[in-house]
Order: structure tokens, then sequence, then C-alpha cells
């Protein structure tokens, strides 16, 4: 151990909260190094003076004064947290008791109530769909559909410039049939 | 007849409760005055005004006001006693609130170099100052010396800064451990131990040439 590590040491070393270890190496730097052992020696007697300067009391009165302060300024202020803190409970307590009510009720209600019979929807009977004949030609045939690339109803207002439009886009029937 | 068989009874009911307070730790002293027990605060006041007049009156120096601060704890005890939380120690809040005043008393000197003047003038009246260091049976060179040795220790305490003292003064007086001081001056540990440190060294350096 170095001096250095010593006086790092020293505050522990002096409070006795050193481990074991570090202890038995201090003493033994002290015993090697006299500007430490001394160092630490100045150090204890110094704390020692300290420690033993004399007490003081408070005096005679002290206690008197101090209740004559507080019923003076703080009059009530106990009381009035004590009265608080029971208000509090007391509001707990009954939030607490509603909630077991509501709970009672709820499970009474529910209890009492005849299970009710499972109600379908009515049936409202309809006409069945007609069947979608298949559009059958004699011919094979093949139709080709160009996208208009609009929907459906700016096609319906401008249905006049269809023709323009879609010129080259007519639908025609192709028979193939040689 | 009646009425002081009464009187009695009330007499030896309050005796058994004050005696039930004292063999009561601080947590079971505070849970009682929370209950609305009044006379647990006494048992508080009776515990701790020592304690903490002797730690204010190192910190500061000056007898009067450090009774005067004492009781200023007390009263912040008993108004916020309700607040405490009780997971913690009740002495180290009690030695927070008393440190955190010493500590404006010194900041309020310091901004107003009259009051620090008046104090130190009444520091030095001796006949105001209790002679408990004496021994009667001591010869009159020995008082003396006694006198000014304890007169000189009490300067020399003074002369540290005050972040250092207060450490001091709790470590080496109070005998708190270092958790407890870091607590109660809202320092963290290491603070604390270089604080001791330089504390220790700034005392024992400044009183060594009086006592070789």
């Amino acid at each position: 151990m170095d001096c250095r590590e010593f006086c790092d040491k020293h505050v522990a070393f002096v409070d006795d909260t050193l481990p074991g270890i570090e202890l038995v190496r201090m003493q033994r730097h002290i015993a090697e190094c006299e500007i430490c052992a001394k160092h630490d020696a100045k150090i204890r007697r110094a704390l020692l003076l300290f420690r033993n300067l004399p007490s003081i009391e408070p005096s005679a009165d002290f206690a008197e004064r101090l209740e004559a302060r507080i019923k003076r300024e703080c009059s009530g202020e106990h009381l009035l947290v004590s009265a608080q803190r029971n208000l509090r409970r007391g509001a707990i307590a009954a939030t607490l008791a509603s909630a077991v009510m509501l709970g009672y009720i709820a499970s009474t209600l529910s209890r009492t109530s005849s299970p009710r019979d499972l109600v379908m929807a009515p049936v409202v009977a309809t006409l069945p769909e007609p069947e979608l004949t298949p559009i059958t030609t004699s011919t094979p045939a093949i139709v080709t559909s160009v996208s208009a690339g609009l929907t459906i109803w700016p096609a319906a207002v401008f249905a006049e410039q269809a023709p323009v439009r879609f010129a080259h886009s007519r639908l025609e029937l192709a028979n193939y049939t040689r | 007849m009646a009425d002081i068989v009464r009187k009695q009874m009330v007499a030896v009911e309050g005796a058994t409760v004050r005696e039930r307070l004292q063999a009561m730790d601080d947590s079971a002293v505070v849970t009682a005055f929370l209950g609305g027990e009044e006379r647990a605060f006494s048992e508080l006041v009776t515990r701790y005004q020592t304690r903490l007049l002797n730690f204010v009156y190192r910190t500061i120096g000056d007898r009067e006001k450090a009774e005067d601060l004492v009781q200023e704890v007390f009263i912040r005890v008993y108004r916020h006693l309700h607040r405490f939380d009780r997971s913690k120690k009740f002495s180290t809040w009690v030695y927070t609130i008393a440190s955190n005043l010493a500590k404006n008393e010194l900041r309020n000197r310091s901004r107003n170099p009259l009051v620090l003047f008046q104090t130190v003038q009444k520091n030095f009246q001796d006949e105001d100052r209790p002679l408990q260091f004496e021994d009667t049976t001591s010869r009159p060179d020995d008082m003396y010396r006694k006198r000014h040795l304890r007169e000189i220790v009490e300067e020399t305490v003074a002369k540290l800064p005050e972040h250092h003292r207060n450490v001091f003064v709790l470590r080496e007086l109070e005998g708190k451990s270092y958790e407890e001081i870091a607590e109660i001056t809202d320092c963290n540990l290491g603070t604390v131990k270089s604080r001791l440190n330089r504390a220790r060294n700034s005392f024992a350096e400044i009183i060594a040439p009086y006592v070789d």
C-alpha cells in the first residue's frame, strides 16, 4: 500500500468500516510509514477533542415555549388533519358499501329473471330466383370488349360523344364459322 | 371522593401511556401521534430536543438562535407529520429539517453582515456560556486551559466551510452513518466521504498547533 491509497481509505479506517484485509493493510502501512502514522494520530486526536465537547441542554422553559407556540400557531391543525383522514376513510367505506350493494342487486336480478327462449328471426318466404338459362348460340362466338376507362355515369353524360370516342371499339359479333 | 378517585385514575392512566410511549420506537410513537395521541408529540420532543440543539448549535455557532431553530423544527414536524413517509427513518427526516433550517440561517447571515457581527459578539460573551467543561476539583490554571481549549475547538469548527461542517457534525457528534448523512444533506455517498475527509483534515490541521 502506498501513502495515496492510505489517505483515500483513511475515512473508513478511522470509522472502522474497512473490511478485515484492508484494515490489516492499513495498520501495516502505519507501522512502516512514519508520515502516515503521524497524520493518523493527528486526525484521531483532533476528533477526540471535538467528540468530547460538552453537550448543551435546552433552556428550562423550552418545552413550555414550544407548547405555547404550537397552541398559538397550529391550533386545530392536527384535529383538522385527523378529521380529514376520518372523512376520507368514511368516503372509502361508503363507496365500498355501495359497490357491494350494486353487486348484490345485480346478482339478485339475474337470479330471478327466467331464462328466455331463443327467438329466431321470422322467416320470410320468397320466390326462388329464376335460374338463368345460359345463352346458347348455334354458332360459337367471341365477344370482344374495350375498357372505356370511365365510370358509367360520365359515359352516360357524354353519351352523345360516344360514337366519336369509341369509334374504333364497336362491339362485333365475330363469326369464325367457315 | 369519587372525583378524587377519578382524578387519580386519570393520572395513573396518563403515566401508563407515557411509559408505554417511552418504550416504543420512533415509528410507533409517530403512529400514535397520527392516531390522535397528543402526548406522543411530547415524547418525540423529549427524545430529540437535546440532540437537535447540539447539532444546530455546532452548525451555526449561536446558542440562542439554535434554540429558536429547534423550536421551528418541532413546529414543522407537528404540522407536516401526516406527510412523513413512514417507510423511512423519523430521525433522518427530523435532521433533514434541522439541517435545512441551519443552512438557511447561515445563508441569511452571509447576506446580512450585521447579523453575523452580532452573532460573533454574542459568541464571545463568556458569562453567558455554561461552564460544563470545568471540574471544581481542578486547579484554576487547568480550568482556564480547558475552557480555552473548548473555545478553540468551537472556533475551529466554525472555521470549516458550511457544507463540510454539516457533514462533520453529523458524523462526529451525532454518529450518523454515511448513508444517513447522504440523505440528510441530499448528496451522494462519494461526496459525503470526500467532504468528511476534507473536514477532518482541515479541522486537525487548524487545531494541531494548540494541541501539540
